[in-house]
This record gives structure tokens, sequence and C-alpha cells, in this order.
């Protein structure tokens, strides 16, 4: 069915559309004489080889048709492959030789303008003009989408939903991170980018998000899921077609990312209201790697504050669920990218674990061994060389953050001197840091001890006993932290102590208490109780089986 | 009980909570507002419900956006605030949203130094460096937050109650800098009992009970059906 060659009728007639669209685009060229035109249209279409030619007729075909699960296979199969055998290098042909071959279908042009320009960011370098041109891009398909008068008939799969929708933010966050470089930037990128403060900006960036979820109703819909109500009757008219419904709900998730990227972790887990985490049937885990984000985001932020239990307790989570469904990832075109945030969350576990010691799964704490587990000693050590592994492990896995203003333009040397905002975030991260490496040190001197006197303890720890008196206050401020407690709203939780090692002062004297998990028997009796049970049904009914069958005349014989 | 600085507190008023809650938190219009409700904050001396970690937040934010609208002063009202809430990672979340620029200024990086001070248990610099010099002319970094000095005390007699079961007087006296007969009628005024040689006994909890836990596993009624039932023949 996909290997169906079709008469390519639409690319002789066409052709005058195409010298159009091309001369209208081509302002910057100045006018070309129209005989040129036509020619270059013309050879540019044939210029595109006939398996893609293929591909991007049926493509339409399934568009126009709503052919969701063809639709899957054209964008995650046979996309990915053409790209790898023509285009690996070069980017895909013009938008304006495709418009050729799909009678200049608006619609479908924006959709693969937007894959134009992504597979432009991925494998080669965008210009400016790239980045402006895709910008207006977005704004014509979510316009088209939040514009229209009722919900518009179109149905995609929801693997290019979130596709969409990531593709969109990375694009605006490679833009912050561009436009803030002004060092790099020429005189007239800087005009330029002086005169179109409205492209990337934001707001809009923000008001997109914002109104995608508005109008799918998602936060209704997810609450009258959690709370048994009629979630149909939530959705309105847009949120009920699924193409708005998982657009709104992607952009939560999509919200959550750039809220992060800003510094503001606590808006960013109050906007995963509602969206249950520890349910392993939500609606996030339909696509791999909107579920691996989430985590990683999740994690993030309670990270950054100071929340290391949860932390530990999402990565854990996810890193599991990331290593057992390894094998039926392996050909996705996803797996590259959700290796990689599965790496820098091994990285954030091992700077969580070092700050805040407790058991973890013992599969993730073989291969955290493994990866860092050098990087761990030298964490729980304290001092200088702690600090600098944090740093290092944490600019390698942090999101890249981003300044929500363009910079000065006016004044370019103050510009070029600001900190880029990943390092005042680490800045402020290693303070707490800093402060939080009390626990791992003190508590392998504690550990040893039942009762201590102060006095020694600070011989041992070559530390001056005040200072070890507030190191100690240090440490049982900072052993309490707040955990969820799988509730809809991620920041609440409850206070308990985050260590196994506790202690209390009786003047000079540190008498040391430690609470350890007892031996876990009843699961392993109640699996065994269970397995011998049915094995004993098993034995009584094939017994009773022989004994019908024994008593039963056997049918064939008696007819012979 | 434990509410945490997220949850809404209950002199926020609905006005506050609808910018918070919607997209109006975007509107730089609106920073003016919250300016105004963080000004109410700071007159409120009653530490159950004088900080609203969310709205300052958002305030913050808009800051973050809005860089001409920046008020260092706010900015400064709402860090000291942060300093002496229940939780400590207020003060850090208030950070994030800052940026280098703001962080140099004079006040700000005072309040960094008196955080790091306060977290490091290091009380008796902290109050050296908030009060300064006897002749000291300027005026105080945390002028014009009302309870300020009361919430402070709080928070380090929590810290206190939480570390020691028993401690001397003349260590308490320096933790909160009071002289030693205001440190007696707050101990009558907590009911802690002071021996002769000047030690406060403080009542056991959670926090300060050093005792060795086994922490049980909990087997759950659920687990045990598929054996109950077919132990009666089910």
């Amino acid at each position: 069915m996909y290997q169906e060659n079709y008469d390519d009728v639409e690319f002789g007639g066409d052709v005058d559309l195409v010298a159009n669209s091309y001369a209208n685009s081509n302002l910057v060229e100045g006018e070309l004489d129209e005989e040129e035109l036509i020619m270059q249209a013309q050879a540019g279409v044939q210029s595109i080889p006939e398996p893609v030619r293929n591909f991007l007729a049926n493509l339409h075909r399934n568009l126009a048709n709503c052919n969701v699960g063809d639709l899957a296979y054209n964008y995650e199969n046979q996309f990915v492959r053409l790209t790898d055998k023509f285009y690996g290098k070069a980017p895909w042909p013009e938008p304006q030789y495709v418009a050729a071959l799909v009678g200049d279908d608006g619609l479908f042009l924006t959709l693969y303008r937007e894959l134009y320009y992504r597979h432009i960011y991925s494998r080669l370098h965008p210009s400016l003009e790239v980045r402006f041109r895709s910008f207006e891009n977005y704004c014509d398909l979510f316009n088209y989408i939040l514009n229209s008068d009722g919900p518009i008939e179109l149905e995609l799969p929801n693997q290019w939903l979130w596709d969409i929708v990531d593709e969109f933010i990375y694009q605006f966050q490679s833009f912050c991170t561009h436009r803030s470089r002004v060092s790099k930037r020429s005189a007239e990128e800087i005009e330029l980018l002086k005169e179109n403060s409205q492209v990337w900006n934001t707001y809009s960036v923000l008001n997109v998000l914002y109104s995608l979820i508005q109008k799918s109703s998602i936060y209704e819909q997810l609450e009258a899921g959690q709370q048994g109500g009629d979630v149909i009757e939530a959705a309105g008219d847009f949120g009920v077609r699924p193409l708005y419904k998982m657009l709104g709900y992607f952009s939560i998730i999509g919200l959550v990312r750039v809220h992060c990227m800003l510094g503001d972790y606590t808006l960013a887990l109050q906007t995963l209201q509602n969206v249950e985490l520890g349910n392993s049937r939500a609606l996030f885990t339909r696509v791999t790697a909107c579920h691996v984000t989430v985590y990683y985001y999740v994690g993030f932020a309670y990270l950054m504050m100071g929340r290391y239990a949860d932390a530990i307790q999402s990565y854990v989570h996810i890193l599991t669920f990331v290593s057992r469904t390894r094998q039926y990832h392996q050909r996705s075109y996803q797996f590259d990218a959700v290796n990689k945030k599965a790496e820098q969350m091994y990285a954030l576990l091992a700077i969580a674990v070092s700050l805040s010691p407790v058991r973890v799964d013992e599969n993730i704490h073989t291969y955290l061994r493994e990866k860092y587990g050098d990087q761990q000693h030298k964490m729980q050590r304290g001092g200088e060389e702690a600090v600098e592994i944090i740093s290092e492990l944490y600019l390698y896995a942090c999101p890249k953050f981003i300044m929500p203003n363009p910079p000065s333009y006016s004044d370019i040397e103050a510009a070029s001197n600001t900190a880029e905002p990943q390092n005042f975030q680490l800045k402020i991260f290693l303070r707490e840091a800093r402060l939080q490496l009390v626990i791992p040190t003190l508590r392998s001197f504690l550990r040893l001890y039942t009762t201590m006197d102060l006095d020694r303890l600070s011989t041992f720890l070559d530390m001056d006993p005040l200072e070890l008196r507030n190191q100690l206050m240090v440490y049982k401020q900072r052993c309490r932290q707040i955990k969820w407690a799988g509730t809809p709203d991620l920041l609440q939780g409850e206070i308990t102590s985050a260590t196994d090692l506790d202690f209390a002062l009786q003047e000079d004297m540190i008498f040391i208490a430690e609470s350890r998990v007892g031996r876990r028997y009843a699961d392993w009796f109640i699996r065994n109780t269970n397995k011998i049970q049915d094995l004993v049904n098993n034995i009584e009914n094939r017994q009773k089986t022989a004994i019908a069958n024994a008593g039963k005349p056997k049918a064939e014989e008696n007819n012979t | 009980m434990a509410t945490t600085s997220f949850d809404r507190p209950s002199t926020r008023p609905d006005e506050i909570h609808t910018l918070l809650t919607g997209v109006e938190r975007y509107n730089p219009q609106k920073a003016g507002v919250l300016e105004d409700y963080l000004e109410r904050q700071c007159a409120n001396s009653d530490p159950l419900s004088n900080h609203d970690l969310m709205a300052n937040l958002a305030l913050l934010k808009m800051y973050q956006f809005n860089p001409d609208l920046v008020n260092l002063d706010a900015i400064r009202c709402i860090l000291v605030k942060a300093l002496i809430s229940q939780s400590q990672s207020d003060f850090n979340l208030c950070l994030y949203l800052l940026s280098d620029d703001i962080c140099k200024d004079a006040s700000i990086s005072k309040l960094l130094v008196l955080r790091d001070y306060l977290e490091g248990a290091q009380f008796d610099k902290f109050w050296k460096e908030i009060y300064g010099a006897e002749d000291d002319d300027e005026g105080s970094v945390v002028d014009d937050i009302a309870g300020f000095d009361s919430g402070l005390r709080r928070l380090i007699i929590g810290e206190i109650t939480s570390t020691y079961q028993t401690v001397a007087v003349k260590a308490v006296e320096t933790m909160v800098s009071l002289n030693e007969e205001a440190v007696l009628r707050l101990c009558k005024e907590y009911n802690w009992p002071v021996d002769g040689s000047g030690i406060i006994t403080l009542p056991l909890k959670s926090e300060n009970k050093a005792k060795n836990t086994v922490i049980k596993e909990n087997v759950k009624f659920e687990q045990l059906t598929k054996i109950i039932s077919a132990a009666n023949g089910i």
C-alpha cells in the first residue's frame, strides 16, 4: 500500500503556481526573468527523488483523509528513513516545490514547513532568516488551530503533536541563546534582531501555550477525570477533539519546561496540577519522549527546591522505566534523544544521592556506581573537590536556561559581560549544595557511634567545637525535607526526615540514633504461598480431568 | 499540620488569588497590585499570616520579564520575609528569579551574607551583621518589616529545640541575642525547666528524640486476600 506509484499528474499542471510562489518569496533576490523562474521551478520539482515524491503524496492523502494510523507510519518510519537516505546533510525540498505536488494545500504546506525547518535545526545550522521564517510558520499553524470558528478537521498522531510542541519550545530556547550571545552576532544581525523584536518573543510563546491549554479546557478535563466527573462535558467543543486535547496536554508539559528554563520551579510544579504523576496510564505515557521529559523536569525542579528525596524518587522511577523498555525502543528515532536525557538524569541522580544519601533500587544503584562511583566518593567527602564535581555534573545535565528578554543591543559590551543564566542558577544551587554537604560528611562519622562527645568529634573532624555545634544544627535543619505524598498537587508534601541518621545534643554529648529498615519477609512468603496454592490447584484440576476422562468411553473405539 | 509555603494563606485576598492563578500574572500593569500586597505583608506582624510566597514569587517573575519595573526595595523586603520563613527553601526560590546585576546591589548582597550566616547556624555573626555597630547611622537592611525580630527568634528557637535535649542558658543567649533575664523569661513562657546550673531542659519531640527505630514493613490487607480466600476454600 505504501509502495503504490502515483501518476505525477499534478506536477505538470501547476508549475505556474510554483513559479509565482517562488517569485513572491524571493523578495531579497529581486525580480527574476519569468522564463528563468519557470525553468528553475521545473528543475526544483524534478530534482525531488521519486520515493520522496511518493512519500509526500501519501502524506498529503492521509492527512486529507484523517488517516491517523497511516500518518503515524509515514511520520515515524518513512520520514526518518528518507531523511537518512537523501537528506542527511541537506535540507528537504523547498516548500515551494512541494507546493506543486500537493496543489498548494495551505495546511499541508504549513505542516511540511514545520518538518522542513525542524530538519534544518537538527542536521544543519539555522541562519537568522530561517529562524524568523520558522517562527512565522508556527504563528500560522497555531493561528489556524486556535482562531478558527469551530474545531478544525485535522487529526495527527500523538507523536507528531508532541514533536510540534517540543520543537517549538526548543527553537524558542535556541533563539534566546543565540541572541544573547551578542558578541558573536554581526552588525546586520543585530539590526535585524532589533527591528523584529516580536519574533520569538517570550510573551508570544507563553501566549501560544496558555491559549492551547485554555482552548482545550485540559485542566477542567483532568480535574473531572480525577474526581470522577463528566470529562466530556468539561472538555467543551474543542477539547473533545483529540487534536486539541493532546495539544493542550502537551502544552502543559511545554509550560513546565519553559518555567524551568526561566528558573521558576514552583510555578513549573504548580502547572502540573492534576496531571497524575503516579498513574502508569496517564496521558503523558503515550509518547515516550513526553514521559521522560515530564520526569526530567519534575526531578530537576525538586532538586533545585532542595527536595532531594522527591527528586531521587522521580529519577529512579523514570530510569527504571527507561531501562526496562530499552529493548522495545531500539529502532525508534527517539531512542537517541531519550537516551541522552536518561544519561543526564543519572548525573543529576548522582548529585542528589550524594547530597542526601538514601537507598535506591538495586539496578539503578549498580549502574550509578559504575558510571559515577568515583565522583560520588569525592562528593561525599565534601570540600572544594566535591563542589567542583557537582558543578561539572550539573552543567552537563541541566536544562538550557534562558533570559526572557533580549539583551540591550545598545550596550554591547555590558551585554556580553552578563553571566550566562545557567551559571547564575548553578551559583545558587552550589550555595545550597555546600551547606547540604554537611550531611554526608557528618553522617559518615556519626554512623560509627551511639554516643559521642562534642570535643572528641571536633578533633576527629579537625574542626573548632563551636563550628561543629553550628554544623550539627545545620545538619538537623537540612535533614528535614518536604516529601510528596502522592497528592495531585506536586508542591504539597509532608515534612519528614530524609536521612536514616538522627541525633540529639545534651549540652556537649551527642546521642546518635539510626533508623534502619526491618527485614521484609511478608512479600516473599505471600508470593510463595500463592505459587504453591496455584500449583496445588493445577494438580487437583488435572487429577479431576484425568478421572473424568477415565470414566468416559472413548467415542471412536465404540464406533468401530 | 504541615502547611507549606505553597498553600494559600488565609490572609490572601481573592483578587490576588485570581491574579496569581490566571494569565494576568504576566501583565506588567499588575505589578503595582502585587507591590501593595507586599507592603501589607510587611506591615503585618503576625507570623502565621504575613508571608505569601507565591505572590512574592509572581512579583519577582514580573521583574524578571520587565527589568525596567525592578524595585530593589521590594526585592529586599521579599528576601527578608523569605529569610525568616519556616521553610528554608523559600529564600533560594526567590533567588532563582533574580539576576547577577540585582545581586550586586548593596542591600541584596548584604542579605546574601546574612543568609549564609543564618543557614550556617553562625548566629553570633548574624546578629552582629544585622545591627552593625551602635553608632551606625544607615538604616538596617531589615527595616520596615514588622515582626522580623520575633519571627527570627522563633525560627532559631525552633532549631534549638530540634537539636538539643538540654542546653546551657549562655548558649541560648548568644544564639538569640537576648540577655540572661530575657532568656529566662522565654523559658518561663515556653515552660522549660531551668535547673540550678543554668541548664534548660527542652521538651522531647520527634525531632530531638534520638531513638533507634526500625522501619517495619506494612503489610496491607489486600495483599493477603488471595491466601485467605484459598485457605477458606473459596
